[in-house]
């Protein structure tokens, strides 16, 4: 996918809205779990609402789901408001976070339980042909009767996707889906969600607290922080062109210096940090002189060089150096910023040669690629 | 608590004729029913008292068991004897003549003295289970003052093993406010009114002996019959009426009470209590006979305070004790002196003392009615059916 | 060496009460049963297999006894079943220990009193009275079948609605929302997932229920007025009545098999109701 959409306004330049939340709000008791929610999901896309517990995404896959109807504004599916219609009567199906199949049925058993339910009723050799198709899908060939207890988790993972795909649902939700798995296994099950998705063309919602599980497979990301949507867009967008600190820190790794924003005008603003220093950045979104904000400088746009650099250069001493291969992460000290993180790429070292701990470097960066964002 | 046990005033025999008019006397209808075994009661064995009186020679030890039937004695009695000898009585509650003779015969049960029917003590003799009496001991037993035939059955071969406590009989009660002013005098009337106009309405004991003996009676044949042919007249009868019964219970008070039951099988105290509490009910006993039975003290072989055994028996048969006995569990006793003491309404309640021309077909029960295996057949036949 | 000495320590209780409360009494009785009754009652011993020979004399008992087992057992599980799941799904977490406390208050007294009370209910003055207020005139409950069973059900309700409770409540919630994600409808739901999944308390509950059921004898005797007789019942008689102790062990020996072999096909029915699933406890 190629032309995702820059944010919601521009949906209509995708093919098909199948789900919308217009102003939705949910309340449990006095607790606000979702509070106006407005969000477009366009046909096969595949979308992730990221955020730490108790951001709201859970609760808003719920709604979409049917488990939860809202307190105030619409759930739509396919252009219909369907607030009441309860979650059986949804075109929807869901993955749940601890996969919650069924243990006193058969791995065919489990997959075919919605088909099953289908009225008028499908035939028992189209059920057993459907879920013998899903479980190829899910690379599970001839696991059809094998008990639930048997099976590691990751197959589990698997015949819980399948159970839900073999519906052809017009949306299927995620709740966490790879959380109970180890790395290596998720690593393989985003690209493997990637696969199906495409292949079936079906949306995909995903709910993640994990930004690297969100950023490698989604098309677009909800960030969601207190109940509220903060930042929509692809990822390249919320990790170049994040919003505030929050999204910053929460979409890649980021050095941030914090400071107050300096009066003037034009591209770049200066930001008067504790130690007294001024350092310049791209100011980003609605922000006045004297607002607390952060400097937000990512790891990959730090220079680092042994030679007496220019008049921003700041003075840093080598702490610590990790070889990740193609690039050298180092953890470097400035007398009065504190410790920051410089990703060098092996070319840079290739020039210059590897840095050693202890060293006494200057680091330097272009001010465009600072972002000056609001702490709020 | 009675301290003077001597003498009993006029007003404190009204309060005593009083709480026995109120007071629950029933006999085995409830742990016969439940076989829930041995319920004990221990009373006053936690302090027995160290100053024993001068009144009694001798240490007789801390205490005495004492086997025997619910309500049958007045705990104000053992509270006297206790104080008087310093020997506690631990009171070991039965519900059926069965149930001691099983214990007995397991051996070991701890007990001093114990309450045997008639018809039991010539088992126990033949089981060489019970010891003769020393009658030296027993300074109040005076074998003179009891109507013999009341007595006779605690001698075996002419040595005497057991001293009379209570008697009493086995007939029925009836609500005469159903009987349409029939007046109901017999065991047939008995067994046809349970299949007539008492369906659903009678009761008969849980209880071979009085069951079967008084479905004899019917036929005119002996209570105590171990015939086959007589048997299986009885067991035709007993089978013919059981769907009309309301139940086969020898806990009948409360049906009697409720009016849920109209008839019922019962021993003389219920008879009396009923009655007195209810007058519409009346106690009947059958002109064609049934049971007499009579309540007798012993003391089992290898009784561990044999001395008290003796002490305790020797107390009770105090005609002032046995008095006070008397007015609490309202059995009548055989005992001239004490009688003597007894008010003139308790001794001309035709309950307790029916009259001699009604009391002289009655037959005691005999040893082999109690063992009979099949009679016990015959009975499970009855309730299974 | 320690160990060794550590784990017979520790053993030791269980197994000198199995030993004492279990295996003896049952050696006495295989005993006993192989014996004959003495002339004034009690046991004389003998090797004679006259005592199961006679057997069919209490025929009658244990026809009583498989009638009401079952019968009792399956009166339980209905009325217990709705109230576990209310219990269990509907009840919340605030007013569940409070309905759970009424649900075992009765079991605090002895089920003798608890009988009693059922005899006056049932009686005339009781329910009877109430009914004939209404017209319903003339109707007899106490000492029928039908207050048997009010008293089985009564008596052993908590042992069915426990295990069952139990086994609600530990149903986790997300498969009936997956259930419900998957298209199925509430009813649906129940009957191929609740259900399915609460047979380990169901079976435990009715285990315990029919096998207390088959040595029953006091709610007969009390509700029924003694004119229904159980194998309970029967040994009462032999063991404290006739004094039968030779038959009476017989009768019970046999009580023991019929109660093993029930058992057994009942587990093995059980075992492939929960299809081989090692979570279907049977006990």
């Amino acid at each position: 996918m190629t032309n995702t959409p820059l944010d919601d306004k521009q949906d209509q330049t995708q093919p098909r809205v199948i789900a919308e939340l217009r102003g939705v709000t949910k309340r449990f008791g006095t607790v606000l779990a979702a509070d106006n929610l407005n969000l477009s999901i366009g046909e096969g896309e595949f979308l992730s609402f990221l955020g730490p517990s108790g951001c709201g995404k859970t609760t808003a896959l719920r709604m979409l789901a049917g488990f939860e109807a809202p307190t105030e504004g619409d759930v739509l599916l396919d252009g219909a408001v369907v607030n009441e219609i309860e979650a059986h009567r949804r075109p929807v199906n869901m993955v749940f976070q601890h996969y919650a199949l069924f243990p006193h049925m058969t791995v065919a058993e489990n997959i075919g339980f919605g088909l099953r339910q289908m009225r008028p009723r499908m035939a028992k050799g189209e059920i057993s042909d459907k879920v013998r198709r899903a479980l190829d899908l899910v690379r599970l060939p001839g696991f059809e009767d094998r008990r639930i207890w048997e099976m590691s988790g990751g197959q589990q993972q698997r015949v819980a996707l399948a159970r839900a795909v073999v519906n052809e649902p017009k949306m299927l939700l995620l709740d966490e889906p790879l959380a109970a798995l180890d790395r290596k296994l998720r690593k393989e099950m985003q690209i493997e969600l990637q696969n199906i998705q495409r292949s079936l063309g079906i949306t995909f919602i995903l709910v993640t607290h994990d930004q690297e599980e969100a950023l490698s497979m989604s098309d677009r990301i909800c960030i969601m922080r207190d109940g509220r949507i903060v930042q929509i867009g692809t990822p390249q967008e919320l990790y170049d062109q994040p919003i505030s600190r929050y999204v910053a820190d929460f979409v890649g790794t980021s050095n941030f210096f914090d400071g107050t924003l300096e009066a003037g005008s034009g591209a770049i603003a200066g930001v008067k940090l504790a130690n007294g220093i001024t350092l310049g950045g791209r100011p980003v979104g609605a922000i006045a002189a004297g607002d607390p904000v952060s400097l937000s400088v990512r790891p990959e746009q730090i220079g680092l060089t042994r030679k007496q650099g220019g008049a921003g250069a700041l003075p840093v001493t080598v702490r610590n150096r990790i070889f990740l291969g193609e690039h050298t992460e180092y953890l470097v000290r400035h007398e009065t910023l504190g410790e920051f993180f410089v990703l060098a790429p092996r070319q840079s070292e290739l020039s210059e040669g590897p840095f050693n701990s202890g060293e006494g470097l200057f680091a330097s960066w272009d001010a465009t690629a600072a972002l000056v964002l609001t702490r709020k | 608590m009675t301290k003077d046990i001597d003498y009993i005033s006029k007003q404190k025999f009204m309060e005593e004729l009083y709480r026995y008019k109120k007071g629950s006397v029933t006999r085995r209808h409830f742990l016969n029913v439940t076989g829930l075994g041995t319920a004990s009661a221990v009373l006053g064995a936690a302090v027995p008292l160290l100053r024993a009186g001068p009144a009694f020679a001798g240490d007789i030890g801390d205490r005495v068991v004492l086997a025997t039937w619910p309500n049958y004695h007045d705990p104000a009695n053992f509270d006297a004897f206790t104080e008087l000898t310093g020997a506690a009585v631990q009171v070991n509650v039965f519900g059926s003549n069965e149930e001691m003779l099983a214990k007995l015969q397991a051996g070991a049960t701890g007990w001093d003295v114990f309450v045997p029917t008639n018809y039991t003590i010539t088992t126990y003799v033949g089981e060489d289970l019970i010891e003769p009496l020393d009658t030296a001991l027993l300074p109040n037993y005076d074998p003179t003052a009891y109507n013999p035939r009341f007595a006779e059955a605690g001698s075996v071969d002419g040595k005497l093993y057991a001293v009379p406590k209570d008697w009493g009989t086995t007939g029925y009660v009836v609500n005469t406010d159903h009987t349409g002013g029939v007046v109901m005098d017999s065991w047939k009337q008995f067994w046809d009114m349970a299949r007539a106009e008492f369906s659903g309405r009678g009761m008969v004991h849980d209880y071979q002996l009085t069951t079967i003996g008084n479905a004899l009676k019917y036929f005119g044949y002996s209570f105590n019959s171990v015939d086959t042919t007589e048997l299986a007249d009885a067991e035709k009868l007993l089978i013919d009426v059981k769907p009309h019964l309301f139940a086969i219970s020898s806990d009948y008070q409360p049906s009697m009470r409720s009016g849920d039951a109209w008839m019922s099988m019962a021993w003389t105290g219920d008879g009396k209590q009923l009655n007195t509490d209810m007058p519409e009910i009346v106690y009947v006993l059958g002109k064609e006979g049934g049971e007499i039975w009579s309540d007798y003290y012993a003391v089992p072989k290898g009784a561990p305070h044999r001395e008290a055994a003796y002490a305790l028996i020797n107390f009770l048969l105090d005609p002032a004790v046995n008095a006070k006995e008397v007015l609490f569990h309202g059995y009548p006793t055989a005992d001239a002196h004490t009688n003597a003491l007894l008010p003139e309404s308790l001794l001309n309640d035709p309950i307790l003392y029916p009259a001699e021309e009604l009391l002289s077909p009655l037959e005691f029960g005999a040893a082999v009615t109690l063992t009979d295996p099949n009679r016990a057949e015959l009975m499970a036949r009855f309730k299974s059916a | 060496m320690s160990r060794r000495i550590r784990n017979f320590l520790l053993l030791a209780p269980a197994g000198a009460w199995f030993l004492v409360m279990l295996v003896l009494p049952l050696a006495v009785v295989i005993i006993f049963s192989f014996g004959e009754r003495g002339p004034a009652g009690g046991y004389v011993p003998a090797f004679t297999l006259a005592q199961y020979a006679n057997l069919p004399a209490r025929w009658a008992a244990f026809r009583n006894t498989m009638m009401l087992a079952p019968t009792g057992t399956v009166a339980a599980l209905v009325i217990a079943y709705p109230l576990a799941y209310f219990l269990a799904v509907r009840v919340s977490a605030r007013w569940k220990m409070t309905l759970l406390v009424l649900v075992i208050v009765p079991f605090w007294t002895s089920i003798l009193i608890r009988s009693y009370a059922w005899i006056f209910l049932l009686g005339g003055r009781g329910i009877p009275a109430l009914l004939d207020l209404i017209g319903i005139s003339d109707l007899r409950l106490i000492n029928t079948p039908f207050a048997v069973l009010v008293g089985i059900v009564y008596g052993y309700l908590p042992l069915m609605v426990f295990p069952i409770y139990v086994s609600l409540d530990r149903l986790d919630k997300r498969l009936l929302e997956a259930a419900a994600d998957l298209g199925a409808r509430p009813w649906a739901a129940f009957v191929q997932i609740t259900l399915p999944m609460s047979i380990p308390g169901i079976a435990t509950g009715c285990m315990l229920v029919f096998i207390l059921l088959m040595g029953e004898y006091l709610i007969p005797a009390l509700l029924g007025g003694g004119k229904v007789f159980f194998v309970g019942n029967a040994l009462v008689d032999l063991f404290l009545q006739s004094r039968n102790w030779a038959f009476g062990s017989a009768v019970a020996a046999t009580l023991v098999i019929v109660m093993l072999v029930t058992v057994s096909i009942y587990m093995r029915l059980m075992a492939r109701l929960g299809n081989g699933r090692d979570d279907v406890s049977l006990m």
